[in-house]
């Protein structure tokens, strides 16, 4: 083929630059945002910071219960961003890891094992999606109630599964699906039971797979704020952004746009290293079965 | 190995998905469905009765209603419609090798990437900023043009509109990247051979190789459709005066304590969604190769 004329090459880069511009900026906003001080916040340039600065930063982390000052008459509060910190942290991980141990065990079953209707199976578990979440969280707080698990963090490792478990499931068992017979055929003939096979040979040869179905269920358990404000009360038990919710942005912007990169970094960087073998776990699950 | 066995152990790691589920959605959605027949509302000073379907015979009669009705398909369809085509474009530009690739790719993967439940908030209060910033004149502005164009409250909901697109369109990205990836080149290659129009090419090769993933992508658009209005709902108590489903029936149950007309109202999507779903299961099940 001849090569490409210079205009479709200009017209090729243009397009990036505004599909990257248009993903990045307001990501790229709320960063400068966060690192500007009061006075550039009101008077400054909002694009750019000329004096960048972490004190929004070290204020969030400000002993909690006592007061930091003044905007007009209204007295400031600080808040136990620590505690967030930690509960999110305890809740995110756990909440992957749940999801991830129950969808590999549910994915192997209907793929692999296929029990009769095994398709229906994996239907119905999709089709938890199409539950409106509306008022859904009134009925669920009496669950969670006679679960004994009122504001507990406990409660949020049951319920942040559900919103990720129905897709994992459904590319673990497309995946162990599309997989050939022959993959574990020889070790199971040779004696090895089938929790060998598939701890020595599935598991390893489905490391994408778990990427994928991981990164999934951290976009989504991370994009959660109404159940998290609902199901956690105390103010010392909230997660970032069911916190971020309880201050008064009017008097604290900066504050809470530090929050808000806070928890918004850490999420990032871990998406972005695990960002390849997401897209690749997703084309394996979904087409090539190795 | 007896088969019998296989099937048992099936069911028993099946289990704890299904357990999860179970608790989580059984007993909310079984209460929903019957609290919609009933007028369960904490203002009453009798007990609760049942009533049948006169919610559901009650909403066929409300104008506000098909207004919210009319509003959630409209908004659910043109936000699907949008983010799957910024989705397919962003995923097209991808698709080929190009200095730079990597860096455009995390780019495009970022606003999904980061978490909404934050940057929503972010996101409403740079739109609508509370206090005097540098932009928030500028932003005011806007407000004032949309609203006053539109209807108070307009500019709210384009606001969520626009940020659920803007994350969605990277989901839809990415995820529609992995099936461009799965195609062969050489089969572009060859397409690239037998037709000259870049049109015909994308409808008769491109869009069929990615059916699946399409399909996967638009059903997952629809539902995530909500998510957000829902957040901003909550984080405004009620700003949003555009009624969709979703928060006319929160409207409903919160503010005025109807919680029987509510779950009715809250459960007519659902019905449309699973049809939806049933359609686009066909395209997405992934095909039997060989014999269990």
């Amino acid at each position: 083929m001849s090569p490409r004329p210079w205009w479709r090459k200009l017209g090729h880069g243009s397009l990036l630059l505004v599909a990257t511009v248009y993903c990045v900026f307001p990501i790229y906003f709320m960063l400068v945002q966060s690192l500007k001080t009061a006075q550039e916040d009101v008077f400054g340039n909002p694009l750019i910071v000329l004096n960048p600065t972490f004190e929004n930063f070290e204020e969030l982390f400000q002993q909690s219960g006592e007061s930091h000052g003044y905007v007009g008459r209204a007295l400031r509060r600080s808040y136990p961003v620590l505690d967030w910190l930690e509960n999110t942290i305890i809740v995110f991980a756990g909440s992957v890891a749940v999801t991830l141990v129950v969808s590999l065990l549910a994915g192997y079953a209907l793929g692999r094992l296929r029990p009769p209707g095994f398709r229906w199976w994996r239907r119905l578990i999709f089709a938890s999606y199409v539950v409106p979440h509306t008022i859904l969280f009134v009925p669920l707080y009496q669950v969670i109630v006679s679960l004994n698990l009122e504001n507990n963090l406990l409660a949020l490792l049951v319920v942040y599964p559900t919103l990720a478990v129905p897709f994992c499931v459904w590319i673990f068992s497309a995946y162990f699906q599309n997989l050939p017979r022959a993959v574990e055929e020889s070790a199971l003939v040779e004696g090895a039971s089938r929790l060998t096979a598939f701890f020595r040979i599935l598991l390893p040869m489905s490391k994408p797979v778990v990427v994928a179905a991981g990164i999934f269920a951290l976009g989504t358990i991370a994009s959660d704020f109404t159940l998290a404000s609902i199901l956690l009360l105390d103010a010392h038990n909230k997660t970032i952004p069911a916190g971020l919710a309880t201050m008064e942005v009017a008097l604290d912007e900066l504050l809470a746009v530090a929050g808000i990169n806070l928890m918004a970094i850490p999420v990032v960087l871990i998406c972005a290293v695990f960002a390849r073998g997401y897209v690749r776990g997703l084309t394996a699950a979904m087409v090539e079965g190795a | 190995m007896g088969r019998a066995r296989d099937i048992r152990l099936a069911y028993l790691l099946l289990a704890p998905a299904l357990l999860l589920l179970l608790t989580a959605l059984a007993y909310p959605v079984g209460w929903e469905v019957w609290t919609s027949l009933t007028d369960l509302s904490p203002v009453n000073d009798h007990p609760t009765s049942f009533v049948g379907l006169d919610n559901y015979r009650r909403l066929s009669g409300d104008p506000a209603f098909w207004r919210a009705a009319a509003n959630t398909v409209a908004y659910a369809a043109l936000t699907s419609a949008v983010k799957l085509a910024l989705g397919l474009g962003l995923a097209l530009l991808l698709a080929r090798p190009f200095r730079g690739r990597a860096l455009v790719f995390l780019a495009i993967f970022l606003p999904w990437a980061y978490p909404a439940s934050v940057s929503v908030i972010g996101w409403y209060w740079t739109l609508s900023p509370p206090i005097p910033t540098a932009y928030s004149v500028f932003m005011g502005n806007m407000k004032y043009a949309v609203d006053g164009a539109l209807g108070g409250g307009a500019w709210a909901f384009v606001s969520v509109t626009l940020f659920n697109i803007w994350r969605g369109s990277s989901f839809i990205g990415i995820f529609l990247l992995a099936g461009i990836n799965a195609v062969p080149p050489e089969l572009f290659e060859c397409a690239a051979l037998e037709s000259k129009s870049a049109w015909r090419r994308f409808w008769l090769v491109t869009v069929p190789l990615l059916k699946p993933f399409l399909a996967l992508a638009v059903f997952l658009a629809l539902t995530t459709a909500f998510a957000d209005l829902a957040n901003v709902w909550m984080l405004t108590a009620g700003r949003i005066v555009y009624p969709v489903l979703g928060t006319h029936a929160y409207w409903l149950a919160i503010h005025g304590g109807q919680f029987g007309p509510a779950s009715a109202l809250s459960l007519t999507l659902a019905p449309f969604l699973l049809a939806v779903l049933f359609v686009l299961f066909r395209m997405f099940d992934p095909p039997d190769q060989e014999r269990a």
